[in-house]
């Protein structure tokens, strides 16, 4: 049921150091308003109800994209899913990060959400974090007392759960520069473009003289978060990515993977699905590392 | 719970209203202003675009915006695109092409439309479905709806 949203406090700081401030005094009755996609939608169905909302819409200097030529690119907090894909840097460099950001959603929902923010709401049917976490991102994140980075992969602890405390904010992606050939892919299985993933995969391969010589893999909605699929990864360091070595890897990736059945789909498919996306995605990124 | 006077332009047109922190873009512009051609579709999941209006000339779902966030800003409803009693042309393609059958997804729909052909006045056919992706007809009436947008940006 949609309805009317419950009364609530709306501060709009304009440094991220007061809204840390202010989310502490808060407790954990405060939520942070970046694109409010999933924050507005929760609290209009009441699922969630804050106290206060703290806006970070008019804090300076947060939306950004910045990078060169493959280098390390770093993306704000206020960033937007649209200006990730309309970004010619992306466009150029970061096929992989494009490509999640091209089939995410509808134009609304990309116009109006954030990067940051599509991070924060911990889905793990989340397109955007298994493509991070193939990439290395680290994410940047502001306390009141406190600035840390830490590699996206320890960001996450449960379904829609973080490390987050209530009165830190996530500021910065920092992802570092793509080595020389390497290769990406993000694949999705969904059951209609605009709804979240029955399973999505992203991979990076990175290949000298035909053997590969890193692989990362990473698996979205078949686990409480999303995993990198290590022992799949394992089987294809050192090895020539052929047929077989890309089956083996495949079915490594199927047996990681921890999926539930739900209205979306069931275990059993997921856990297929994972085998044939892995598969799919290894054989693109390794196209892509060759060109 | 704050409570404060805001100036909101609406169709270029200015409004200054006593609003609350938890009241939408959508509740104003249909409960306090009167622009109903904007609609409440889905259960405010983002999934369906009838409430979509333009904000600074980007594709805004309006009830998952805070009508607090826009205050200032400039907002376009499908009332604004008529002028002087002359439908827009994407008004009129639609018309012409049949692409209305209940009507309640058409004002998001041809905002949207708007939205694309201000960015893109020559889209494919592929550029209008996706543009269009966010918007849901449950008449099921969306091959008319890209011949319409189609149509409308020959024009």
């Amino acid at each position: 049921m949609h309805q009317t949203l419950r009364p609530f406090e709306l501060l709009e700081p304009e440094t991220v150091e007061e809204a840390v401030q202010i989310l502490s005094s808060y407790g954990n009755k405060a939520k942070v308003l970046a694109g409010g996609i999933d924050l507005v939608s929760r609290m209009r169905r009441w699922q969630i109800k804050p106290e206060c909302l703290v806006s970070i819409q008019k804090i300076p200097g947060l939306d950004y994209i910045e990078g060169n030529g493959g280098g390390r690119l770093s993306i704000g907090a206020l960033t937007t899913l649209r200006s990730v894909e309309l970004s010619p840097i992306i466009q150029k460099d970061w096929m992989i990060l494009y490509e999640v950001a091209h089939q995410i959603a509808s134009i609304q929902v990309k116009t109006m959400g954030t990067v940051v923010g599509n991070l924060c709401v911990a889905t793990p049917a989340s397109d955007i974090v298994p493509v991070l976490f193939v990439l290395g991102a680290e994410l940047k994140i502001v306390g009141p007392t406190s600035e840390k980075t830490i590699p996206i992969e320890n960001f996450y602890i449960g379904v829609d759960q973080t490390i987050l405390e209530p009165n830190q904010v996530v500021t910065e992606i920092v992802i570092p520069g793509i080595p020389a050939g390497a290769g990406g892919a993000f694949l999705k299985l969904e059951k209609t473009k605009a709804d979240i993933a029955k399973v999505n995969v992203a991979a990076t391969v990175t290949v000298t003289n035909g053997t590969c010589k890193e692989a990362k893999i990473a698996l979205g909605a078949v686990a409480p978060c999303v995993i990198r699929a290590t022992r799949a990864e394992g089987i294809l360091k050192g090895e020539k990515l052929d047929e077989k070595t890309t089956a083996r890897a495949a079915e490594a990736a199927a047996d990681e993977a921890t999926p539930i059945t739900d209205l979306r789909s069931t275990a059993e498919y997921r856990k297929e699905m994972v085998a044939v996306l892995v598969r799919r995605a290894i054989e693109k990124a390794s196209e892509r590392a060759k060109a | 719970m704050r409570k404060e006077i805001a100036t909101f332009i609406v169709n270029g047109v200015s409004y200054e209203e006593l609003i609350e922190s938890n009241m939408t873009l959508l509740e104003l512009l249909r409960n306090k202003l009167g622009f109903t051609g904007t609609k409440q579709g889905c259960a405010a999941s983002g999934n369906c675009g009838a409430c979509t209006v333009l904000v600074d000339g980007k594709p805004t779902l309006s009830c998952l915006t805070l009508a607090w966030t826009v205050r200032g800003r400039n907002i376009l409803t499908i009332e604004g695109l008529a002028k002087g009693g002359i439908l827009h042309p994407l008004q009129k393609a639609f018309i012409n092409h049949g692409a209305i059958q209940c009507g309640y997804c058409t004002p998001g729909m041809v905002i949207s439309s708007k939205a694309l052909l201000d960015e893109n006045p020559n889209p494919t056919k592929e550029e209008v479905k996706a543009a269009l992706a966010g918007n849901l007809c449950r008449c099921t009436g969306y091959v008319k709806i890209v011949d319409a947008v189609l149509a409308a940006a020959k024009k």
